[in-house]
């Protein structure tokens, strides 16, 4: 028997299936030091679930606070964008505590609250539709380049108001932002170029949503503006949240969805006979199972003595989604694969007051995908059944996902 | 006359956004699982508390008319 390394949290184990390899953890060192990567790694359901919702106690201005050098390691010559980076996002709204995370995310979570959303799943099926009247006839597709990708930039594109004709532009931007989670050694470079070009696409719609409102998230910003609860690079930073947030994870989502499904003949089944009836429940197992998100971080902003543990000011902390949507103190036979599983409280949009703000256009894009299709193939086949994962700490992200229906 | 309302909120469904709180401090606080739970429905307008239920990122908080019965939220 090999011995698995539980602290290299970049080995093949890990990355090919955390489930295993943070459900060891989990079961045996539920709060653990990490002294390899130097934080503290929690995968209990209940703990992250307490914690999370503990935020004057761990701090989410993780990028601002966090002073070591980026891992894994970037070129030398690219310290000067790495420091642009940091700068960029330590204005997001992800990035604040209180008071001033409660004074941004109040201007921003009226437009994403289910209600409001509602409203956009019209213009989501659609766009559903339109990619897959184009991909149907051919009888598969790599999800990823074809599906996945493509509709959240579509779909963004539009929430932020931007014309249909810029979408080709938007979506080579996004391509550029992608670089955000990637391990490369030469990301900073791309990162920025998307980051520089998307400030200056971006500013022109501000000073027009400015004078005229309308019923996009770049109005919404601009409001916030007006009302000086946003400065003008705050308004730019957070319009490119949309796309750093908005992108990765809703494309791991769809194709981890559908990995799930496609390995899971009997709950498609169960899905195709009743599409309209299932798709709710089976989005939140899609979300549960195989989460977009395998893990965040915090940083600690008291010292807290936690089951014994004693977690010091300024230590890192991450906590794995991925662990606790698997915890069989919280989910009855929780490796299985079940669409109708109720009631379902999985951590994959966190909890407390930074539960994910595009946690509904992310269902919404999910039930949509699913419904469709659902409603028009009959049987979803793998073209190679070992998939590969992306090497992020944080994301589940397939490399690629060939599926025929033919 | 205004509306009397039915308030409360599911707790399977309360992740502890806290934005009802934010909304309406005299009608929503958190209890000491940081789940949000009513105190007083009526220490507030009735737009208010539907403000709060419109903006629920899980549609936790449910809205009942006393008066009539009536589901208002969701």
């Amino acid at each position: 028997m090999t011995s698995i390394d539980l602290d290299d949290l970049f080995s093949a184990e890990a990355i090919g299936d955390p489930y295993g390899f943070f459900g060891a953890l989990r079961e045996s060192d539920p709060i653990h030091w990490n002294a390899r990567h130097q934080l503290w790694v929690i995968t209990r359901h209940a703990d992250i679930v307490w914690m999370v919702r503990h935020h004057e106690l761990f701090s989410s201005a993780v990028i601002r606070n966090d002073q070591r050098p980026p891992y894994p390691p970037i070129d030398p010559e690219d310290k000067e964008r790495f420091e642009y980076v940091r700068e960029f996002r330590s204005e997001q709204v992800v990035e604040q505590d209180r008071p001033v995370h409660a004074t941004m995310r109040g201007v921003v979570h009226p437009f994403f609250a289910p209600t409001a959303m509602e409203a956009w799943r019209p213009f989501i099926a659609n766009a559903v539709a339109d990619l897959l009247d184009e991909i149907e006839p051919r009888g598969g597709m790599d999800v990823l380049p074809d599906l996945a990708a493509p509709l959240p930039v579509r779909v963004i594109a539009q929430l932020m108001g931007v014309p249909p004709e810029d979408r080709e532009y938007l979506r080579e931007l996004a391509d550029k932002l992608l670089y955000i989670n990637r391990g490369e050694s030469y990301r900073m470079k791309p990162l920025t170029e998307g980051m520089r070009a998307m400030v200056e696409y971006v500013t022109p719609f501000v000073e027009k949503r400015l004078q005229e409102p309308s019923n996009d998230f770049i109005s919404v910003l601009a409001q916030g503006e007006k009302a000086g609860l946003f400065d003008r690079h705050q308004v730019l930073v957070n319009t490119a949240l949309l796309l750093f947030a908005g992108h990765e994870t809703t494309m791991n989502l769809i194709a981890n969805g559908t990995l799930a499904f496609a390995r899971h003949p009997g709950q498609w089944a169960q899905l195709r006979a009743d599409p309209d009836g299932l798709v709710r429940t089976a989005t939140e197992e899609c979300l549960r199972y195989d989460a977009p998100v395998k893990s965040t971080q915090r940083i600690a902003a008291s010292d807290v003595d936690f089951h014994g543990r004693s977690i010091r000011t300024g230590d890192r902390i991450r906590w794995i989604i991925a662990a606790a949507n698997r915890d069989p103190l919280a989910f009855a036979d929780p490796d299985a694969f079940d669409i109708t599983r109720q009631p379902n409280p999985h951590v994959s949009f966190g909890a407390g007051i930074h539960y994910c703000l595009g946690s509904t256009l992310a269902r919404l894009e999910g039930q949509e995908i699913f419904r469709a299709l659902a409603r028009r193939v009959p049987k979803l086949v793998l073209d190679d059944p070992e998939v590969e994962y992306q090497p992020s700490i944080q994301f589940r992200s397939l490399k690629s996902l060939p599926i025929s229906w033919r | 006359m205004q509306d009397v309302l039915k308030v409360w909120v599911d707790h399977t469904r309360c992740v502890g956004n806290g934005f009802c709180v934010m909304t309406s401090e005299k009608v929503f606080v958190h209890n000491e699982d940081r789940q949000s739970e009513v105190i007083d429905p009526g220490a507030d307008t009735p737009e208010k508390v539907l403000e709060a239920a419109r903006n629920c990122p899980v549609s936790a908080i449910q809205v009942e008319s006393a008066i009539t019965g009536a589901r208002l939220y969701p």
